[in-house]
């Protein structure tokens, strides 16, 4: 017996003929690397006058035991994502529900409060650090309230909040922008029969937008997680590519560029920590589904 | 009608295929009679900038079959040129400074130069610690272009206010003055201090200690702790000493000693002209560092000129090293004095060994120590800095901050084994 008939197979062939320019490109672009980065990751590389490589099996992932630096990385990150993921969801979710509720001038604001979103972070980081400069701007209100002033690029104890704050004040407004969308889908009539049952705007909030938002907040929550994981770029600025003041600001990205780009001969060992890296992210996701069940809307 | 279907999903296929690739065609180079060839280095001042185009406008004006395109990487010079040698776009020539020189060699990347050099370019010209930079295993992978020693620098009119005759000659006077010019209320110190390994090196060796062994770092040990000791004693026992960030003066001693927090500070040649451009008024001299124990000793900094391996133009990127670090080139470079001629004959002919401020620079060229020791000295070179200004701000003993620092960078060393 024959698995397809000719007809089966003439007409897969034409659909994978279609899909051709996609595969090519997909292979050589996202298969392929991914390929090499797996190779990459169980040998010494030196890619540097003529490459050169040389088998070690497990070593680059067990190098990460002893590695100081990646044990701050992992743990700085990780105090990142705790913090910055949660904030910006619910921060995202306050915004959204506020600019959904009929104010005046609620699309103007809408727009204003997405104009973060649009900025280029590095641009974003660059104005940021001059804020946070000794003598700048925020260090200037804290003084007229008679707050206590930090130095925010240079202390180690406040150079991550820094970053934490900006990064929460440049992703929320995106978020916003999705509840918004999913707002628009809560019927009108839930509303009215809690009304007629005499619930309060914040009982509205809490009973009815919150849990009918649900499978919109868990793919808030995700993207957020492996977002935050990847942290690189302000981290790389503020910096100045160095991690510093003290190791506070270095993240597990920055420091795979670190072993990447900065020391030679350490590419295989940078591979080794982005396959844990990614390892890690699909845990994390793979965790926050489990708890937030998603699917189950009533 | 089944043909028909077939031609169209072939058709559609190859056109995007055909849009998709057709970026990744490369233009043919036009045939021209000039070969050219890239040379990278970072930017300097606007005015260094200028010269240099001046000396290689000479060069292309001597070698007319050569073109040299200029290429300035502004930042992250080395992380920029690591990427482009992997990728095989790098310049022909670029510079290197020699700090970051040996982890280079060892890949192969940067070409011998033994095999090009003549006898008329008279290696043996050059500063002998200067060039041995660039050694390994008896072959030569650059030419050092210029260089800087530190020196102390001193400001003369406080130290005439405060009846000091001269700059101190041993470590034990530069702590007496530093004592009786400091003011703490006007945030006036004797001596202004940049914590980092790579000032204090020589000091830290002055003990018969090392601060890397077989490529591991060995700073812990007590010959080196006790050698730096006085550096941190300044500055939290006799409170006599402070760095440039302490007084407002970001992270330049330059700065610090120009707004006239500081008394004395240990820089290099670069502060003469910054002095000059910046703080114009303020009456300062130079000295050779303070002895330490009856011995002499400072920092010196190099830069050189190195080629890539890779490069298709080697011949003429050698006429163009040989030019640039050749009498002609070099006493060209120097002449402004934004750097030291390497060359012994260049400085004798531009006279820096006459000039006043510049004296004490050069004459510390022949006993300094080279920035430079092997391929994790980068390492070895952050986890000290990190720990010592802890350290130095008096927030853990020198032995135990050390100690720590040492057991990290050699971590980071197995790391990169």
């Amino acid at each position: 017996m024959k698995m397809f008939t000719k007809k089966e197979r003439k007409e897969a062939g034409q659909g994978y003929l279609f899909l051709l320019p996609t595969i090519l490109i997909l292979g050589v672009f996202v298969i392929a690397p991914i390929l090499y980065a797996v190779f990459l990751s169980f040998h010494k590389v030196e890619l540097l006058g003529g490459a050169s490589y040389e088998f070690r099996g497990l070593d680059n992932f067990l190098k990460v035991t002893f590695d100081d630096r990646a044990i701050i990385a992992l743990k700085n990150t990780a105090i990142y994502v705790a913090v910055v993921v949660p904030a910006q969801t619910f921060l995202a979710l306050v915004l959204a529900a506020s600019l959904n509720a009929g104010l005046k001038g609620q699309k103007f604001f809408r727009v204003v409060y997405f104009l973060p979103t649009l900025t280029s972070s590095a641009v974003l980081t660059l104005i940021f650090m001059w804020m946070y400069n000794q003598n700048g701007l925020i260090n200037y209100v804290l003084k007229i309230f008679h707050l206590p002033t930090y130095n925010w690029i240079g202390d180690p104890d406040v150079a991550l909040i820094a970053i934490m704050i900006m990064n929460i004040w440049a992703t929320a407004p995106f978020f916003m922008v999705i509840y918004l969308a999913a707002l628009q889908d809560i019927p009108d009539s839930h509303y009215e029969a809690a009304e007629l049952d005499g619930a309060g705007a914040v009982q509205k909030f809490w009973h009815i937008t919150v849990p009918n938002l649900r499978p919109v907040t868990s793919f808030v929550v995700i993207m957020g997680i492996i977002g935050t994981f990847q942290l690189f770029d302000q981290s790389y600025i503020f910096s100045g590519g160095s991690g510093g003041p003290n190791n506070s600001t270095l993240t597990v990205v920055l420091l795979i560029y670190q072993y990447a780009f900065k020391t030679l001969g350490t590419m295989g060992y940078a591979t080794a920590i982005a396959f844990m890296l990614a390892i890690i992210i699909l845990v994390a996701t793979l965790i926050q589904r489990k708890f937030s069940k998603e699917e189950s809307l009533y | 009608m089944r043909p028909a279907k077939w031609m169209s999903a072939v058709c559609f296929s190859s056109l995007l295929l055909t849009t998709a690739l057709s970026g990744c065609g490369n233009d043919e180079e036009s045939d021209t009679e000039k070969t050219e060839i890239v040379l990278s280095g970072w930017g300097g001042n606007p005015v260094e900038k200028k010269l240099l185009n001046e000396v290689l406008a000479d060069f292309e004006k001597e070698h007319p079959h050569i073109d040299v395109k200029l290429n300035t990487i502004n930042d992250q010079y080395m992380d920029v040129l690591k990427t482009r040698l992997i990728g095989g776009t790098a310049a022909d020539v670029f510079y290197l400074d020699a700090f970051e020189a040996p982890a280079l060699i060892e890949t192969g990347a940067i070409e011998p130069l033994k095999k090009y050099v003549t006898e008329e370019f008279d290696i043996d010209d050059f500063e002998k610690p200067m060039i041995d930079a660039f050694r390994s295993d008896g072959e030569l992978y650059g030419l050092p272009k210029d260089y800087s020693t530190l020196a102390l620098f001193y400001n003369k009119k406080m130290f005439k206010e405060h009846g000091i005759s001269g700059p101190p000659k041993t470590w034990e006077e530069l702590e007496q003055i530093a004592k009786k010019v400091t003011d703490e209320e006007k945030q006036v110190y004797g001596l202004g201090v940049m914590p980092q390994i790579e000032r204090l090196y020589y000091l830290a060796e002055s003990q018969g200690g090392e601060v890397i062994t077989d490529g591991r770092a060995s700073f812990a040990d007590d010959k080196v702790v006790n050698a730096i000791q006085p550096i941190v004693d300044m500055h939290l026992k006799d409170k006599s000493a402070a760095t440039p960030s302490e007084v407002g003066a970001g992270q330049s001693a330059g700065e610090m000693f120009g707004r006239g927090k500081a008394a004395m500070v240990v820089e290099g040649n670069w502060n003469i002209p910054y002095m000059e451009d910046t703080f114009p008024d303020i009456d300062y001299g130079t000295a050779e560092l303070p002895t330490v124990n009856g011995k002499k000793g400072t920092m010196s900094f190099t830069v050189g000129y190195a080629m890539n391996s890779e490069s298709e133009h080697k011949k003429e990127s050698w006429e163009l090293i040989e030019y640039l670090t050749g009498k002609e080139g070099m006493e060209k470079w120097t002449s402004k004095g934004f750097a030291l001629p390497t060359r012994k004959s260049v400085a004798a002919e531009l006279g820096f060994d006459q000039d006043e401020l510049r004296r004490p620079l050069v004459n510390g060229a022949s006993y300094a120590t080279v920035w430079q020791d092997g391929p994790s000295l980068p390492i070895v070179m952050n986890n000290f800095n990190n720990q010592f200004l802890s350290a130095y701000l008096g927030d853990r003993k020198l032995k135990e901050a050390l100690k720590d620092a040492e057991k990290q960078a050699n971590r980071e060393i197995k790391v990169t084994e």
